[in-house]
């Protein structure tokens, strides 16, 4: 327990990823799932960072005789560099495709979308079932 | 004062990432995430890592914030359709 | 019914998640494993001398780790193309729809302003590209910015306006420069004698190794950053332009 509260970023690097869970799963519009999203991407890479932390660290920039021994990792930040890149490249060819989407059904709610083939069923059904009768 | 100062930070992400997630008005909810975007920022800041602050700050209040607001307004959108 | 199943199975994970989180090591411990490890004393200690630049990071993304780097400006790249193959790109010489002219309405405050700020705004980023070794920054936070002032522009002053700036000339030749610029870096690292994209050419002198590292840095983030800045603003003008519509067009 007092682990747990030594680790209060990585416990809340943890929360904001169920909140972006949550939100990519519950919420019907696309764009919303889409912010849940971007909250999950980056609570991981907060949990990543706060993995190379040291304590009374200095940021990794060799200048005015700044000591190598008290830096903090640069390896994370590398690498957290390539990934916020390819989150905002995710971002941007999604809301594209969501613009897309619209054009073509004109709505963004995920449960008519994927209603529309089923009830589309259904009245070519009951059409035919009229035309039958009369 | 350093964990005073990263523990507000963090419950203030928290309270943002929230109510970005509970908005019902699109634009709303987009402009909260702008403010989370800052505030994250701001954290990387006080994890020692300036590079990653400056990329963050231009790409979410900068790049991402923008092209949410320009598919909003594309899609005619301003009301997020009624939970059952 | 599913909010509550959602709401459940969420609590579950979290509270997998927390179990997990206190029985790792201390946050900020010098005995971490990942600090304590070799490869982190060895890329602290030695970039100054071997990658000849300040800024340790820079000294990582550029040249110690460089693939990772050309793969990133791959994937923006993709992410520009696949966003023109969706959304398609205005043609040369076509008459533009009669939305994109109309000028967004603004007070005269706000258009000053903002005619005032974007040139010292992009005047920033390049200073950002230059100094990647000397300062934080680097090529992609500067491109970034760069497309940041380009959105601010449009914005206020209407798609046609800022197409005038910007042709489709200057952008399509400029759309793969990041990738193109490390290709080029690497075949000179190979006909300098050393491996695929490598800073360290053994067929030169010793005492020219120093200024080949940096011109061929510097040379990098330019590209990054122009390739980055010209990709963000294809994407928003193709986001932004209106669907044409023939007969209005005409």
């Amino acid at each position: 327990m007092s682990q747990l509260l030594h680790n209060y970023q990585y416990a809340a690097a943890m929360l904001l990823f169920c909140i972006g869970l949550y939100t990519v799963i519950v919420r019907r519009n696309i764009i919303k799932k889409l912010i849940g999203l971007n909250i999950m991407e980056t609570a991981v890479f907060f949990l990543y960072i706060s993995l190379g932390y040291l304590n009374d660290g200095i940021a990794p920039i060799r200048v005015g005789g700044a000591d190598p021994s008290r830096m903090v990792n640069p390896i994370p930040q590398a690498l957290i560099l390539t990934g916020i890149v390819v989150a905002v490249s995710v971002t941007a060819l999604a809301l594209a495709l969501v613009i897309l989407l619209y054009r073509q059904f004109g709505t963004l709610d995920v449960d008519r979308l994927f209603r529309d083939e089923d009830e589309a069923e259904a009245e070519a059904k009951a059409g035919a079932e009229k035309e039958g009768a009369a | 004062m350093g964990t005073t100062l990263n523990l507000i930070f963090i419950v203030l992400m928290v309270a943002t990432a929230l109510l970005a997630v509970f908005a019902r008005d699109l634009l709303a909810a987009v402009i909260i995430f702008s403010v989370y975007s800052l505030i994250m920022a701001l954290m990387w800041q006080r994890l020692q890592a300036p590079d990653l602050a400056l990329t963050e700050a231009a790409v979410g209040a900068g790049v991402t914030t923008v092209l949410f607001v320009v598919a909003i307004f594309k899609t005619r959108r301003r009301e997020e359709e009624e939970e059952e | 019914m599913k909010r509550i199943v959602a709401l459940v199975s969420m609590m579950a994970l979290l509270a997998l998640l927390l179990y997990v989180v206190a029985s790792m090591p201390t946050m900020g411990d010098a005995g971490n494993p990942t600090n304590a490890s070799e490869i982190t004393k060895y890329y602290l200690e030695n970039a100054e001398e071997e990658t000849f630049t300040v800024n340790v990071i820079t000294g990582i993304i550029l040249n110690y780790r460089g693939y990772d780097t050309s793969g990133e400006v791959t994937v923006i790249f993709c992410a520009l193309a696949a966003v023109l193959a969706v959304l398609g790109r205005e043609k040369r010489g076509k008459i533009y729809a009669f939305a994109d002219r109309s000028r967004v309405p603004s007070s005269v405050i706000v258009r000053t302003m903002v005619a005032f700020l974007v040139p010292f705004i992009i005047l920033f980023s390049i200073y950002t590209i230059m100094h990647g070794e000397l300062s934080p920054g680097g090529g992609f936070q500067g491109g970034a910015i760069i497309g940041a002032s380009m959105i601010i522009f449009t914005t206020i002053f209407g798609l046609f306006e800022s197409s005038q700036r910007i042709p489709q000339k200057i952008r399509f030749p400029l759309e793969g420069s990041a990738f193109l610029t490390f290709f080029i870096v690497g075949v000179l690292g190979l006909l300098g004698g050393g491996n695929f994209l490598t800073f360290a050419w053994p067929n030169i002198s010793a005492n020219l190794q120093p200024a080949v590292a940096l011109w061929l840095t510097i040379f990098l983030e330019i590209g990054i950053g122009l390739g980055g800045a010209m990709v963000f603003i294809s994407i928003l003008f193709s986001m932004i332009r209106e669907e044409e519509d023939v007969t209005a067009a005409a």
